[in-house]
C-alpha cells in the first residue's frame, strides 16, 4: 500500500542495523552510506565527505577555548556604596556555600561546572570513540550518552541568565549589579557546546559497534 | 535482523527509540496509552484520537501565557526605600545599554523569539491539521519546529529567576509579579507538550491526514 509515488515497486529486505534516524523530524530512514536525505522531510542527515567529526571537534575546541576566560574573569560585579566586588563562577558559588545557600550554590556548581566539563568529557569520548576502538564492550551505551549530553547542555545557561536578570534588576544609586567579563564567555561556550553537540553524527557510534 | 519492506514509505512502521537507538516494529496500541521501549523503557509513540483539539487549545493556552509573560514585571524589589522591576524586554534592553550584545541577543532568542516561533508553529500546524488544509506548508511548519525546538530555554529561565530570588534574598524586599506565574503556568504547558506530543507523531498525524488512512480520520 503506497502511498506516495516514490515507492519501489518490488519487495525488498533491509538489514535493520541500516537504519537511521532522521534529526529533524524523526523519521527512520534507511542508510544509503553517503548524502542521506530524509525521505519524508527532505532535510540533509549529517552530509560530510571524509571528515564525519572535524566540524564537531571544531565547535568543541571554541566552546573549551571560551570557558577558560570564562573561568578567569568576573561573571558579575557588585557596587556597593562604590566600592567594587567583583566575583568569578567558582568565587560566586563559594561565596554561597559560605553563606549557608547550599541548594543555591549546588544549584550554579552543577550549572556552570559539573555539566559544561561533563558535556566536554562526553562529546569527547563520543568524537574519540567514532575514530578509535574504544568503549567497545557495550556496557556502556554510547546512544544513551549522547541522549544524556543533549539533555543536560542547555542547563548550563542558567548563570547567564541569573547575571542577566540580577544586572537588570539592580541598578540603583546605592547597589548596582553589573555583568562581567565571562558572561558573554561563558554564554558562547554553552553555545558552541550545544553546536558541537548538535553537529556529533549519530550514525558514527554505530560504524563501529 | 532482516526487515521486509513493500516500499520505502513502510518505513513509518519502525521506530527507532530516541534514548538507546533500539528499533521496534509499531504495533496497535489502545487510544490514551503509550508504547515503551523494551530496553530502557522510553515513551516511543502514543496513541491519542483528540490529539490535533487537545494541542490546539494547549498550544492557544501557551501563546496567551507567554504574552501575559512578557508584558508584566517578572520579580519587584525594594532595596532601601527605592523600587525597582524587570520584565523580560527591560532585561534585555538593560543588557544591551551596559554593551553586552551578545548575551542580549542570545538571551532574546531563547526565551523571546523561539518560543513564541515554536508556538505559533503549533497553532498553525493544529489549525492547518484540524482544517485538513496546507499540505505544502505543515511540511515547511514542522521541518522549522524540528529545527528551532532544541533552542527552547524558557524553563531554564524559570529555574534562572528562582536562584536570582534566593541570591537577592537578604538584600532587598521581593515581591513576586504577575508575569513569574504565567511565565511558571507557560513552562509546565510546555514541558506537557514536549512530553506528550512528539514531532515524529505530528509528522504521522499529517501523513495520515493529507494522504489516505481514511479510516483513522473518520473516526
Amino acid at each position: 500500500m503506497a502511498t506516495r509515488g516514490r515507492s519501489i515497486d518490488s519487495m525488498y529486505s533491509i538489514d535493520s542495523n541500516n537504519l537511521i534516524k532522521c534529526p529533524i523530524c524523526e523519521a527512520t530512514n534507511v542508510d544509503k552510506k553517503r548524502d542521506n536525505i530524509c525521505r519524508r522531510c527532505g532535510s540533509k542527515i549529517y552530509h560530510h565527505r571524509n571528515n564525519p567529526t572535524e566540524k564537531s571537534w571544531a565547535f568543541l575546541i571554541t566552546a573549551i577555548i571560551f570557558y577558560i576566560p570564562a573561568n578567569i574573569y568576573p561573571m558579575m560585579i557588585v557596587d556597593q556604596f562604590g566600592e567594587k566586588f567583583d566575583s568569578t563562577i567558582i568565587g560566586g558559588v563559594i561565596e554561597l556555600w559560605d553563606h549557608g545557600d547550599y541548594p543555591i550554590s549546588a544549584i550554579i556548581f552543577v550549572a556552570s561546572i559539573f555539566v559544561p566539563i561533563t558535556k566536554f568529557l562526553m562529546i569527547i569520548y563520543l568524537l574519540v570513540s567514532a575514530k578509535y576502538p574504544i568503549g567497545h564492550d557495550k556496557r556502556v551505551n554510547k546512544f544513551t550518552i549522547y541522549y544524556f549530553t543533549e539533555l543536560i547542555g542547555p542547563w548550563s545557561m542558567v548563570d547567564v541568565f541569573v547575571v542577566g536578570i540580577l544586572a537588570g534588576l539592580v541598578h540603583l544609586s546605592s547597589v548596582k549589579i553589573i555583568a562581567g567579563t565571562a558572561s558573554t564567555a561563558f554564554a558562547l561556550s554553552v553555545f558552541f557546546t550545544l553546536l558541537s553537540a548538535h553537529t556529533f553524527d549519530t550514525k558514527l557510534i554505530k560504524e563501529n559497534h | 535482523m532482516k526487515i521486509e519492506l513493500d516500499s520505502e514509505d513502510d518505513l513509518d512502521n519502525y521506530i527507532i527509540c530516541h534514548k538507546c537507538h533500539t528499533i521496534h516494529r509499531k504495533i496497535p496500541i489502545k487510544n490514551g496509552s503509550k508504547a515503551l521501549c523494551s530496553r530502557c523503557k522510553m515513551a516511543l509513540y502514543r496513541k491519542n484520537d483528540r490529539l490535533v483539539e487537545q494541542g490546539l487549545a494547549l498550544s492557544i493556552a501557551g501563546f496567551v501565557l507567554f504574552i501575559l509573560a512578557n508584558i508584566f514585571p517578572l520579580i519587584k524589589i525594594n532595596i532601601l526605600g527605592t523600587d525597582s522591576f524587570i520584565t523580560t524586554i527591560s532585561m534585555i534592553v538593560s543588557l544591551l545599554d551596559s554593551g553586552y550584545y551578545i548575551v542580549s541577543l542570545f538571551i532574546l532568542y531563547l526565551i523571546i523569539i523561539f518560543p513564541v516561533m515554536i508556538f505559533i508553529i503549533y497553532i498553525s500546524t493544529f489549525t492547518l491539521l484540524k482544517l485538513k488544509r496546507g499540505r505544502v506548508l505543515t511540511k515547511e511548519l514542522l521541518i522549522l519546529l524540528g529545527n528551532i525546538e532544541p533552542w527552547h530555554m524558557s524553563d531554564i529561565f524559570l529555574v534562572s529567576i528562582l536562584v536570582s530570588i534566593v541570591k537577592l534574598f537578604d538584600m532587598a524586599k521581593i515581591y513576586i509579579g504577575i508575569s513569574f506565574w504565567a511565565l511558571f503556568a507557560f513552562v509546565l504547558i510546555n514541558i506537557y507538550i514536549s512530553r506528550n506530543i512528539h514531532i515524529g507523531e505530528l509528522w504521522i498525524l499529517r501523513k495520515n491526514i493529507y494522504y489516505g488512512n481514511k479510516r483513522e480520520i473518520d473516526r
